[in-house]
């Protein structure tokens, strides 16, 4: 019967179906968007040189120099580094310097990486488009970005000499050659500069010293207890998670968050008044109809339940029709939204240059739950009305 | 016989202070088991009011009323809904029946308000439609029906209960003399063959023709009441 009273006045069923299953949508899709445009941000920014936390002398982040850097992982630390909780680790030199073509000086951080861990955690070494990566440690060669090397007005093949501070208060400067160029963020190709690992150690007369331990865990939700389970094991380090290093990152990751839930609440809002509206309408073409059932002897909790499952159908409904449309859009974009040609304006709030639609099964479920539930608590309103109507009415003469 | 309804001082006013318009004043009637009466008036003479009161719809001002020994003011909201389900049967002027179900489904609707399983439901719904000459249109919507079909099912609906009484109010308002005729014939023969008690507001001269009790009323009171 309930079914069959949705469908009583077809056109205002399809008005709130559209209601709500368009909202509904909306907050499905925009949800996998902007979880999307999260994941991106934080593809960009993170996997470049951030990794998901990294770990560093006390007061190297204050004054990074070759004086605040530390011994390589061990005792407790690598063993920490090595349980499951840590995807990936690895170590790093990053000392301010200044690099000095023929027409050019700039400042730039020189970073000494070991190139078989950077393959796996950062995606600086698939960013070379010309020459090649480092091969190893002991590489003498650089790579430089691709806009440094078109403000030091240098090349691929040719030399440039780096200088910095070495252990021992004097300058080291040393010549290398340029084997390789990236095409990358803009901050990131105009202040980086890498090079072999053992290489800058031999260059700032370091023994076995490093500057940073970068890690990537392998579940992002547990990066508290994983970052808690680093510092527990390394007391007297500074170890931080990404959302310390990169707080413009944190500060959107976290907006974003909120702004669903406004997102949610907005569509809400609209969604129930269309709902009380088509409900409340519907309530009163049937007052003559509840005063009649309530003079049968429908008791008025009865009532109450028949238009409450009315409305529990038609928002069902809507709903399913909602998250139909919200898979459908979401595997529509699948193979992501190239946004390419925005790509240097992007960069500038740290977002990838493709944009992944990012869904969670047992987020959609969510949500349309909420949608649903909240939808029938509105739809109450008019279910409580008509269980009040009179049984007079149905006495009343049409005449 | 036993009295299925006793009103003893049944007053109802409407309004308050000057505004207050007495639509029942001091009304007392017995209806008897078997009875086919008629409440006959002009519009405002309290007709529909004394059937609100009887159908326990609405309370009156003063006075008490009694169906098949159940006193009205000792029950409570749910109590009422309770007797009405069971021991009141309704016919309305616009037949009122339930447009997204069909002949069958109205009459069961009533049994399965009473809780009655589903078999035992269309077995008596079925069999209510034969009462009423309807066989064959159980599958019917109401729009499918004419104004005569659609009273007869109320009638059924009203019937298959198997209340105390049926209370109708002007049935016949809405049909045109055939159907009103067969109509007043069914509600006489089902008085005649099952007793069931009829209690009729109209001042169709159809109907007040063929009762068997006329209760007269004019201006809220009981004019004259006389057996045929």
């Amino acid at each position: 019967m309930a079914w069959r009273n949705v469908w009583r006045n077809p056109r205002r069923t399809v008005i709130s179906l559209f209601v709500v299953s368009v909202g509904l949508w909306s907050i499905l899709f925009f949800n996998a968007l902007l979880n999307g445009w999260i994941q991106s941000s934080k593809d960009a920014a993170l996997k470049l040189l951030t990794q998901d936390g990294q770990i560093h002398a006390v007061g190297f982040m204050d004054d990074p120099n070759v004086e605040t850097l530390m011994k390589p992982p061990s005792g407790a630390l690598l063993q920490a580094l090595n349980t499951n909780v840590i995807e990936d680790w690895s170590t790093r030199i990053a000392v301010p310097s200044v690099v000095q073509s023929e027409y050019k000086t700039l400042p730039i951080t020189l970073m000494g990486v070991d190139p078989e861990n950077e393959r796996r955690i950062s995606t600086i070494p698939g960013d070379v488009d010309r020459g090649r990566y480092l091969e190893s440690p002991d590489d003498y060669g650089v790579i430089l970005g691709k806009h440094l090397v078109e403000r030091l007005k240098t090349d691929l093949g040719r030399r440039v000499i780096i200088m910095s501070q070495n252990l021992d208060g004097t300058m080291s400067e040393w010549s290398f050659d340029v084997v390789g160029v990236f095409d990358s963020d803009q901050g990131v190709e105009d202040f980086y500069v890498f090079t072999g690992l053992a290489v800058s150690q031999e260059f700032l007369g370091l023994d076995d010293e490093i500057a940073q331990i970068v890690v990537t865990l392998p579940d992002h939700a547990e990066l508290n207890p994983s970052i808690d389970t680093l510092k527990a094991a390394a007391p007297d380090l500074d170890v931080r998670s990404w959302k310390e290093l990169n707080l413009f990152l944190a500060m959107t990751d976290d907006f974003m968050g909120v702004y669903i839930f406004v997102w949610l609440g907005i569509v809400f809002s609209m969604m129930a008044i269309g709902i009380v509206n088509t409900q409340l309408m519907a309530v009163f073409e049937r007052t003559q109809e509840f005063g009649l059932l309530r003079a049968l002897g429908m008791k008025p909790r009865r009532v109450l339940l028949m238009v409450s499952i009315e409305s529990a159908i038609l928002i069902g409904v809507g709903v399913l029709v909602g998250i139909v449309l919200a898979v459908l859009s979401i595997w529509a974009l699948q193979g992501g939204i190239d946004l390419t040609v925005y790509a240097r304006a992007l960069e500038m709030v740290q977002a990838g240059s493709i944009i992944y639609v990012d869904y969670h099964p047992d987020g959609i479920v969510q949500y349309s739950l909420i949608i649903w539930i909240l939808g029938i608590l509105v739809a109450l309103w008019p279910a409580r009305r008509a269980s009040k109507c009179s049984p007079q009415e149905a006495m009343r003469r049409d005449t | 016989m036993d009295s299925i309804v006793t009103c003893r001082g049944v007053t109802k006013t409407f309004g308050t202070g000057e505004l207050a318009v007495n639509a029942l004043s001091n009304v007392d009637l017995d209806i008897l088991q078997g009875d086919f009466a008629t409440l006959a008036g002009p519009s405002g003479s309290g007709k529909t009011t004394l059937l609100n009161m009887v159908g326990a719809l609405d309370h009156p001002s003063a006075g008490d009323v009694t169906v098949d020994g159940q006193s009205l003011g000792e029950l409570k909201p749910a109590q009422l809904s309770d007797l009405r389900l069971r021991k009141i049967g309704f016919v309305f002027q616009s037949y009122n029946l339930i447009p997204v179900m069909s002949a069958c489904e109205n009459i069961e609707f009533v049994l399965e308000l009473q809780g009655i399983a589903k078999s035992a439901r269309r077995e008596r719904s079925l069999e209510a439609l034969r009462d009423v000459g309807l066989e064959g249109l159980e599958h019917r919507r109401p729009a499918a029906m004419s104004g005569g079909q659609q009273q007869r099912v109320a009638v059924a609906r009203a019937l298959v209960s198997r209340p105390a009484i049926v209370l109708a109010d002007e049935p016949t308002a809405n049909l045109d003399s055939k159907s009103a005729g067969e109509l007043i014939d069914l509600m006489l023969n089902l008085n005649a063959e099952h007793g069931t008690t009829f209690l009729i507001g109209t001042h169709d001269s159809r109907v007040l023709e063929r009762s068997r009790r006329q209760i007269n009323m004019r201006d809220g009171e009981i004019e004259s009441d006389t057996r045929h």
